[in-house]
């Protein structure tokens, strides 16, 4: 950026100036790269041409195909398209893609947009949309992401504006699981190398990037060529600010316009701060608690519907979150295909927890409850109370992410007693939430119950929509019966923002700058 | 008055008013370690959903909440009394490990020389150069959090400072006649060290020891506040301020109440730690 | 001296790699990150296929030797979690920490000597009295509590500075009290010491005698004398900025090593956290070799116990 060395000079070497010349000129450029880098970012601006966000991690990385985490994909969600999108009402509408069309249950057609444009000026063809695919889907690329698309079997070029995608069987979530699939530039791919593209990403989307300090920011810009609605903010910075207090903070100052990921405690603050408000939208992500059936004294059913009765999911979102959430009764909320409010889950009932507990002889009985601070304490907390409020003798294991996923992950043995989670697939699919979480044989499924296995199989391999609501309703009557999880409440995103932000967050948690403006 | 009284009376003079409030405000401490079931209003992890983030003073049926309730609406002045007892049981007992271990190993390394002493000093540069938090991190990381672990860490982190006073007095010490007279007489090495050498390096060690008792305190706050520490809920007045951290603006009390008393023991440590270098180090200055 | 100083260096190399392999070996007991990488909703087959093409199903023996063996050509090896050489991420971080370390050590230096040199020279008086409780905080507080109060009371309440992050000088400010406050109260004492040391000696009184001003023999011969062992305490206190500055950085979200080291051992980055070990250890021990080197070369009445 241009105008930052002399803004640097001007407040530091200001005086120095005026005295040395030539000399100084080239020592302040050479001292001004960790001074520079440091400079403060946005200058307050009457019109607003640059956005500042706050996210809690800055990118791992921007190649759209290397990494699985929200922040990244925050980010350069902005930079490339995908060929269909979610609308602000969760409904999935073209955006590379025109149309497509089923020709079989294994095959869809689409049809590509002749008039997008990538960043470096060249054209975006069905080359570009087959080259992305294959690539994620390859093995040896080695994609975290490669469990998203390997249903995928191929993608074929079938003329410049149409290509034809292949699934292994018919798979019902195909288009929504394209939704996250980023198109990338194959030439300039190929050329660079992937290390390469990976530093200087270019995409087709609404904006480019300018910048990248790793760990510290990134800057995009708007792309001139866009090919559809030209965002309004000529720029946009997303800052890594990992503390929730400084973000927070940040806001105060106005040094940030939007911040992502604010606690409830800190929503109600803010919400009566002036020139600030609170954003916020109940999304597909489920807040739930996991419940070892294989392992433990949760092996036997009676311990587990105990555990069900002494949750007050209630008293949680009240005091706890604040009323931002809503109870569940299924672990699933109302954006996910597949939800249904006919099954009725367990009311909080501490008396019937404590007499299940004194018919399974199971009262003092140890639960771990696993835990990393990727989550809550307090609601971990809150929990284990109400745990041990009917009779359980509780212990909160606090482990690192890494070892918690790692036993979680793991035998049922040493998998714990219970766990709470915030379970989201980015697809708005019930496939995507219980399939891994309870199907026999998935890394998170400490329970196996050959009925459900039967109805999430074939719910995920038929595209009759009606059969899967069925399959769906009936899959959660099991679960309701033996208890594996309990669904605790939905989860609404909370951000915080200037008053001035006109935005409208999504269910699925997505945050494209070009859909926000200014007033 | 006989004079046993004026001789008395002179020596209690000479201790100046400031070590005598400090130590009043540590033996204050040590009292709520140690007698925090009868000295807290309440249980420390009891949880009052309704009455989270409360100032102090707030009442509530009988109870009152003089230093506010936290995020969970537990007794703030409970959780920092029962806090007392995570800072001085994991000082003093990492202080232990590190005095047991470091010393032992730079006796040895002093006494018997040769590749002995290479290994263990050898052994005492790679411990030193792998800062405390990244070693108490990543062995976090692998066995996992807890107040057993978190002692051994610090204990075993901070050895080596004690093996290099104890390595370098003991050779000063090996070279004294006496010493040479019972190894000549046929003494063991361990009855040489542990009952003629010990006792003359002690004075440095407990230099040594004192003013890492600080440190263990500031560094078991230090860790419990990212987290590695001792696990909520049971109270450290580290992971106490952690927590409050967050709610700074809104609930001040959190992080205020714990501070104040962590930067008491503190100070307090550190004023007693050094009037007894004053005294037990005849190099050092007096004030 | 020569050869004391290339058996010093032996010795540094061997340290180096005894560090380097406490690490390697202590991080892969701890799991691989395959199951960070991936999205929740990953069959077990996947995990296997991402962890074999990682790299990480082969035996601890074999990942070490292909580790040393990239060593040896200065291979430091590519981060899983960015897919970008691990050393040029630990590279573009560290002017940040060293800035942060520079900021400290002014603060420690340009407030620990001058307030080490009242002490020594006002000995008795209230002035005395008052720095040395100034020192016995600084030396007392929390660097986490220091860094929450000074943030709230400069950044939220007064907007002074800022709350968080770079930003030019204004930004550097609190990170450099916080963290420069112990070391500020090392240096006080350090520099009181030696003076009252030097001041007690004959040729300071032989001065005085001769009618020079307490400040000209300070100045001209003193302070000199006194700086020996500052220099070296110098050097190891750069060792314990590195180690302060993971819980600084942490708390201003000052976006250095410390802040990656701890991001990386939690996503089991394991080649930015060897680099990042190596970067630290190898910084400490060249520092504590130069320590006894410029300590025997400047006072050669000093012998070491050998």
């Amino acid at each position: 950026m241009q105008e930052e060395p002399e803004t640097a000079s001007a407040g530091i070497h200001g005086r120095k100036k005026k005295e040395k010349g030539n000399m100084l000129k080239r020592l302040v450029t050479a001292s001004a790269l960790a001074l520079t880098l440091a400079a403060p970012a946005a200058h307050a601006q009457a019109a607003k041409d640059t956005l500042t966000i706050d996210l809690p991690q800055d990118a791992a990385t921007l190649d759209p195909q290397l990494q699985w985490n929200t922040d990244s994909y925050t980010i350069y969600r902005n930079i490339f398209d995908n060929l269909v999108t979610r609308d602000s009402s969760g409904k999935i509408v073209p955006q590379i893609a025109t149309a497509w069309k089923y020709t079989d249950d294994k095959t869809i057609d689409f049809t590509i947009r002749s008039d997008v444009k990538f960043q470096d000026g060249s054209k975006l063809t069905a080359d570009d949309v087959a080259f992305s695919i294959k690539r994620i889907i390859d093995p040896k690329f080695k994609s975290p992401q490669l469990s998203q698309f390997d249903q995928i079997a191929d993608a074929e070029v079938v003329s410049p504006t149409e290509v034809k995608v292949t699934t292994k069987s018919p798979y019902p979530a195909l288009l929504a699981q394209l939704v996250k699939l980023s198109i990338v530039p194959k030439a300039y791919v190929e050329k660079v190398g992937d290390q390469q593209f990976n530093a200087k990403p270019i995409g087709s989307g609404p904006y480019a990037l300018v910048n990248w300090q790793h760990g510290i920011q990134t800057t995009l810009k708007a792309n001139p060529d866009y090919w559809g609605k030209k965002p309004e903010f000529k720029s946009v910075v997303f800052r890594a600010v990992p503390d929730v207090s400084t973000r927070i903070a940040d806001l105060r100052t106005g040094k940030a316009d939007l911040i992502t990921e604010v606690p409830p405690d800190q929503a109600i603050n803010l919400k009566g701060a002036s020139g600030l408000k609170i954003l916020s939208v109940p999304t597909e992500r489920v807040g739930y608690l996991y419940i070892n059936a294989q392992g433990g004294p949760t092996k036997d059913l009676k311990v587990r519907q105990a555990i069900a009765y002494a949750i007050d999911k209630q008293g949680l979102v009240d005091s706890l979150l604040q009323g931002y959430g809503k109870p569940v009764s299924i672990l699933g909320a109302e954006p996910v295909f597949g939800y249904t409010d006919k099954v009725k889950g367990y009311p909080f009932d501490p008396d019937k927890a404590k007499a299940l507990l004194k018919e399974a002889g199971a009262e003092g009985a140890k639960l771990e409850f696993l835990t990393s601070p990727a989550y809550d304490q307090t609601q971990v907390q809150a929990i284990q109370q109400m745990l041990n409020d009917v009779g359980f003798n509780t212990q909160i294991v606090m482990l690192d992410q890494a070892t918690f996923l790692k036993r979680r992950q793991g035998d049922a043995a040493d998998a714990g007693s219970v766990a709470i989670g915030r379970w989201s697939c980015a697809c708005q699919d019930a496939d995507g939430i219980i399939f891994p979480l309870f199907h026999t044989g998935s890394t998170w499924a400490k329970y196996s119950n050959p009925k459900f296995d039967a109805l999430v199989e074939d719910a995920r391999s038929t595209l009759d929509k009606a059969k899967r609501m069925d399959d769906y309703s009936k899959a959660y009557e099991i679960l309701r019966e033996d208890v594996p999880g309990i669904g605790l409440y939905q989860v609404y995103a909370i951000y915080g923002a200037s008053s001035h932000l006109q935005w409208k967050p999504t269910a699925n948690e997505s945050m494209f700058v070009d859909r926000m403006s200014w007033k | 008055m006989s004079s046993a009284t004026i001789g008395r009376r002179s020596r209690f003079s000479r201790i100046p008013t400031s070590i005598v409030v400090v130590a009043v405000i540590l033996a204050v401490i040590v009292a709520m370690a140690l007698f925090a079931p009868w000295l807290a209003p309440t249980d420390p992890n009891h949880q009052s959903l309704l009455s989270r983030l409360r100032p102090p003073g707030y009442a509530r049926g009988a109870m009152t909440y003089w230093f506010g309730t936290d995020n969970l609406g537990r007794d703030v002045l409970s959780r920092v009394i029962y806090g007392a007892r995570a800072s001085l049981a994991v000082a003093a007992l990492s202080v232990l490990v590190s005095t047991i271990v470091g010393v032992s190993l730079g006796m040895v390394a002093g006494w018997f020389r040769g590749w002995t002493e290479i290994l263990i000093m050898r052994l005492v540069d790679i411990m030193m150069s792998i800062p405390a938090i990244l070693l108490a991190v990543l062995t976090v990381a692998v066995l996992g959090p807890g107040f057993v672990k978190l002692v051994l860490v610090l204990g075993l982190t901070r050895w080596p400072r004690y093996t290099r006073v104890a390595f370098g007095q003991t050779l000063q010490v090996a070279n004294l006649p006496f010493i040479k007279a019972s190894e000549l007489a046929g003494a063991g090495a361990a009855r040489i060290l542990f009952r003629h050498v010990l006792p003359n390096i002690a004075g440095p060690v407990l230099i040594v020891a004192t003013a890492e008792f600080g440190l263990m305190i500031l560094m078991e706050a230090g860790l419990s506040f990212l987290g590695l520490g001792i696990q909520p809920p049971a109270p450290s007045w580290g992971s106490i301020m952690s927590v409050g951290r967050e709610y700074v603006e809104r609930a001040w009390w959190i992080v205020a109440f714990p501070g104040a008393f962590l930067f008491l023991l503190v100070f307090s440590v550190n004023v007693l730690g050094d009037w007894l270098r004053d005294h037990l180090d005849p190099r050092s200055r007096n004030r | 001296m020569l050869r004391y100083a290339t058996n010093r260096l032996i010795q540094a190399v061997i340290a180096i790699f005894g560090v380097l392999t406490i690490v390697f070996v202590v991080m892969h007991l701890s799991g691989d990150p395959t199951l960070l990488l991936v999205p929740q909703g990953a069959s077990p087959e996947m995990i296997a296929e991402l962890r074999h093409q990682l790299g990480f199903d082969q035996p601890i023996f074999v990942q070490y030797l292909e580790y040393l063996k990239g060593l040896a050509h200065f291979d430091f090896g590519m981060s899983v979690v960015q897919r970008a050489p691990a050393i040029d991420i630990v590279m573009s971080r560290l002017p940040y920490t060293i800035e942060l370390a520079a900021g400290a050590l002014v603060v420690a230096i340009g407030v620990g000597i001058p307030v080490g040199i009242l002490m020594a020279t006002r000995r008795g008086g209230f002035l005395e009295r008052l720095l040395a409780a100034f020192v016995l905080t600084g030396q007392s507080i929390p660097t986490f509590l220091s860094g929450i109060l000074l943030i709230f009371v400069f950044a939220v309440k007064l907007r002074w500075l800022p709350t968080s992050g770079i930003g030019g000088w204004q930004a550097l400010v609190m990170p450099s009290i916080a963290l420069g406050a112990i070391s500020m109260s090392t240096f006080a004492r350090m520099v009181r010491i030696s003076m009252l040391d030097e001041l007690g000696k004959d040729y300071v009184r032989a001065g005085l005698a001769r009618g020079l001003s307490l400040g000209s023999v300070v100045f001209r011969h003193v302070l000199r004398n006194a700086s020996i062992p500052v220099i070296t305490i110098a050097a190891l206190e750069i060792g314990n900025l590195l180690a302060g500055a993971v819980i600084i950085e942490t708390v201003f979200a000052w976006p250095g090593i410390g802040q990656l080291a701890i991001q990386s051992i939690q996503s089991r980055d394991f080649l930015v956290v060897q680099v990042i070990v190596l970067l630290i250890s190898f910084t400490y021990i060249a520092t504590s070799v130069l320590a006894d080197v410029v300590y025997v070369v400047v006072d050669p009445r000093i012998r070491l116990a050998r």
